[in-house]
């Protein structure tokens, strides 16, 4: 916190300083003031560092080489820093005073992100920040921080090591997210600063590398934004996608390779692993039924989003007649939960192991590549098979995570049923539970029916480019659950 | 009483040697006979474990996995109808899986978009495109098995070395290792003692046990076929237990002599085919060694020799698992036990493979 105020200071007052020689002895004389309450020691180094500030503008050019924020002013000591944590935060701003803040009550409208507009950018930035706070509950976090820091401060807080390992490692944590969402405002504020001063100054290279700049802070904003909106309680686990093909025949099992592929491209585009556990093909093409392992942080956190039926409109290439068809998939994203979490114990006595397509007489008569098998939890009916790995062993270990995972949803959802919380279960899709239009005839288009949110490429949806629909959802879906914690 | 289970060894030992000698014994596996026994020829090491050496276009390979998926589509068919063997869907499977091992980075070729390929893309592979075809092409035509074409199995957590002359380890097989380990659950003697896998072929079952042994458990796992003591040796050195099992050839007990009541525990997928059953087989059985599979006019003379054997090789207390045909071996084999060397054995066990089918017959030494 403290940083970024210093740091805003000096960024301003080396702008200023260019533009306008004038200004310069009110702020530095502001910043004296702070100084002097300082003690002999500190003055020495904060001195230091003005005289650089003012000494030949080597911040501006500094700025030029675009150096970025936040390893400008590492020689800062730390003493300084300190001095600056305890006065009041000062709203951070442009040099002619636009808050973060400021820039959303301005309502620029947000464009497409090849279109270089300034602006456009710099509006979708601060409604990710925007969204990030509310995410973190930015006032209730502030707070808290501020009692954490006031335990730190206790000289006897380290007669209990447990507590005060506790304590610090909240404190370091929050104090992390906080300079994480200041960071990425100071930033942005500086770009903008550096694109009017472009502006003024006529230096077309320097105005079209802050707003590539800026551009790329929005993508990574966005991404943060994102993750901001994945802090339930499995969000991080990895997870298994089931993809189900509706009625239809073939071409709706056609459909519901399209969407697993989708799904397989999408997690290997977001650096997931991903494994092809349990398989059933159609008999002419397509699948009936798949289901694939997503392994990576936030996995079901996103891929939780596109649980529900997915509705294919199309003229299908298995039809001679050359008709339009509708077909359905159903998509259910199970998280895997982690060893730390509480996972259902399943006593094997419970279980069924069963060789799928096992023909004939067996053992040595055989020789087969195919070990697939199916193990059923007796007690509750639930099955999970796998046939793709290369040995029965390992198709067993694969279909019992599944089984596992599997069993602690149905227990998460019985525990979710009990204490009255209505979320939804993702083990009923109800085939009426569409979330999801493609139509790939006679126009292009593809829907969300929870968010209308949608594009007019489905192509490139098809080929894994989920985020956009996935990102909408999340954020509605978190804005619906705010709303509707504030009523009751 | 021992002497006359003496003669019903020695008459019992010749069986398979016999087997051995057996007209329509395949051309191939004599072949690989002469290989030379301690190191494994580039031609049959396991495809996964060779140097990438060659190379080809990615539009190349994709060519390839398009004539092969042609070959295979038009082929499943009727290969399920004849003689149960592997459908489409199988072949596909399979053939994912050869181009798995066959690639240096096999990701290259899974999630590439066949309508973007830049053509001259350059995919490191394990052997020359051309022999890709010539494998493929055996796969299909000669319904050679798909392991000796990769030159592995996977098999429970192991990927095992195999070649012509050696039986590929069966997916039911994996379940005497479990057998195993639930036997020596709690009992230290059995974890720290000697173990021996008789007629061990790839040395699947000894390499199995010897992972799940304590510290001082030993396997000693024979053969009587050079190339399965090659193909074993080679195994149990991949996976670094040569201090753990040792591998012997010769037939049955024959390389045991002096572990003759010192075995804490016998195992054995022994040939139980019966002879009138061999020229029935699925056509992919028949490129595997008779030896390993004929078990004479009933299927049930190595068992039975087997358990006379277990009799005066096993410790008091010592533990035995044997693979059979199905229930009327294993239900034979629990009758002579219970009658025919009564009281030798107890809490004698029929357990079924997860198809169902009654495999294995398991038991103990009475103390």
């Amino acid at each position: 916190m403290s940083s970024y105020i210093l740091k805003k200071s000096c960024t301003r007052s080396s702008l200023i300083l260019s533009q306008n020689a004038a200004l310069k002895f009110p702020l530095i004389a502001h910043l004296f003031s702070s100084l002097s309450q300082s003690q002999d020691a500190n003055s020495t180094s904060a001195y230091n560092f003005l005289e650089k500030n003012t000494a030949g503008f080597p911040l501006f050019s500094h700025v030029r080489s675009k150096i970025p924020s936040g390893s400008r002013w590492k020689f800062v000591p730390s003493e300084f820093v300190r001095l600056f944590s305890s006065q009041a935060a000062v709203e951070p701003s442009t040099s002619d005073g636009l808050t973060v803040e400021g820039i959303i009550n301005k309502q620029w409208p947000i464009l497409g992100e090849s279109e270089s507009d300034w602006k456009s950018h710099a509006s979708s930035i601060a409604q990710s920040v925007h969204l990030i706070k509310k995410r973190l509950q930015w006032k209730k976090l502030k707070v808290r921080l501020g009692i954490l820091s006031a335990q730190l401060e206790k000289p006897d807080l380290w007669d209990d090591p447990v507590h005060a390992g506790k304590i610090s490692r909240e404190h370091g944590s929050l104090l992390g997210k906080m300079k994480e969402v200041n960071s990425i405002e100071q930033e942005l504020l500086e770009h903008i600063d550096m694109i009017k001063l472009a502006r003024e100054e006529n230096d077309q290279e320097l105005e079209s590398e802050s707003i590539k700049a800026l551009l790329t802070m929005r993508k990574g904003v966005k991404e943060k934004e994102l993750e901001a909106l994945l802090a339930g309680e499995h969000d991080s686990s990895s997870c298994f996608i089931e993809v189900q093909a509706g009625a239809g025949g073939t071409e709706s099992m056609d459909w519901a390779a399209m969407v697993i592929k989708m799904y397989e491209v999408w997690a290997q585009q977001r650096g997931y692993k991903v494994t092809v556990v349990d398989e059933m093909p159609g008999e002419m093409a397509g699948i009936k039924r798949a289901t694939i392992k997503v392994d990576g942080q936030y996995a079901f956190g996103y891929a939780k989003a596109e649980v529900g039926v997915h509705r294919l409109v199309r003229i299908s290439p298995f039809d001679s007649g050359k008709r339009r068809h509708t077909s359905f998939a159903a998509v259910a994203v199970i998280p895997i939960l982690g060893d730390g979490s509480s996972r259902v114990q399943i006593n094997e006595s419970d279980l069924r192991i069963e060789r799928m397509r096992a023909g004939g007489a067996g053992g040595q008569h055989v020789n087969t590549t195919e070990s697939a098998v199916r193990i059923t939890h007796i007690p509750t009916g639930i099955s999970a098979s796998c046939q793709n790995e290369r040995s029965q062993h390992q198709n067993m270990a694969s279909a019992m995570s599944v089984l596992q995972s599997r069993l602690d949803q149905l227990e998460m959802a019985r525990q979710a049923q009990m204490n009255s919380r209505h979320t939804q279960s993702l083990t009923d899709i109800s085939w009426g539970n569409q979330i999801r239009t493609f139509v790939l005839h006679p126009y292009r288009m593809v829907k969300d029916l929870r968010t209308n949110y949608e594009v007019s490429d489905p192509d490139s949806v098809l080929e894994g480019d989920l985020d956009g629909f996935i990102l909408s959802f999340l954020s509605a879906h978190w804005i619906k659950r705010k709303t509707s914690c504030n009523l009751s | 009483m021992k002497l006359s289970l003496t003669r019903t060894s020695l008459s019992s030992i010749l069986a398979p040697l016999l087997c051995n000698s057996h007209p329509s014994h395949r051309p191939i596996s004599s072949l690989s006979v002469s290989h030379r026994p301690t190191s494994l020829t580039p031609e049959t090491t396991p495809l996964f474990l060779r140097p990438p050496t060659s190379s080809a276009s990615l539009s190349d390979l994709l060519k390839f996995r398009n004539w092969a998926e042609t070959l295979s589509s038009s082929a499943g068919a009727s290969f399920s109808a004849q003689d149960n063997g592997p459908d489409t869907h199988l072949l596909l499977r399979e053939l994912t899986w050869l181009l798995e091992d066959a690639l240096e980075n096999p990701k290259t070729l899974a999630y590439c978009n066949p309508s973007a390929v830049s053509n001259d893309l350059l995919v490191s592979l394990r052997t020359d495109l051309e022999e890709l075809y010539t494998l493929w092409k055996q796969r299909i035509d000669e319904r050679r098995p798909f392991q000796y074409i990769v030159g592995c199995e996977h098999w429970r957590d192991l990927v095992l070395g195999v070649r012509e002359g050696v039986l590929i380890p069966r997916p039911e097989t994996e379940q005497v290792v479990e057998l195993v380990s639930d036997a020596i659950k709690g009992n230290d003697e059995l974890g720290d003692g000697l173990w021996a896998d008789l007629g061990t072929g790839s040395g699947a079952i000894a390499i199995g046990i010897a992972r799940i042994l304590r510290d001082r458990g030993m396997v000693i796992a024979t053969d009587l076929s050079p190339v399965a003591v090659e193909v074993a040796s080679f195994n149990v050195q991949r996976y670094n237990l040569q201090d753990k099992v040792v591998i012997r050839q010769g037939s049955w007990f024959g390389p045991l002599k002096e572990a003759e009541g010192d075995l804490v525990g016998i195992v054995s997928n022994p040939p139980y085919i019966p002879t009138e059953h061999i020229n029935g087989l699925q056509a992919e059985v028949k490129h595997e060694p008779r030896l390993a599979l004929d078990g004479g006019t009933d299927g049930i003379g190595d068992l039975l020799y087997l358990c006379n054997g277990a009799v005066s090789m096993l410790k008091p207390g010592g533990f035995f698992a044997f693979e059979t045909n199905g229930e009327k071996q294993c239900k034979f084999l629990l009758d002579y036990m219970e009658t025919k060397v009564k009281g030798s054995f107890n809490d004698i066990n029929i357990v079924s493979d997860f198809a169902g089918i009654q495999r294995f017959v398991t038991g103990f030494r009475t103390r």
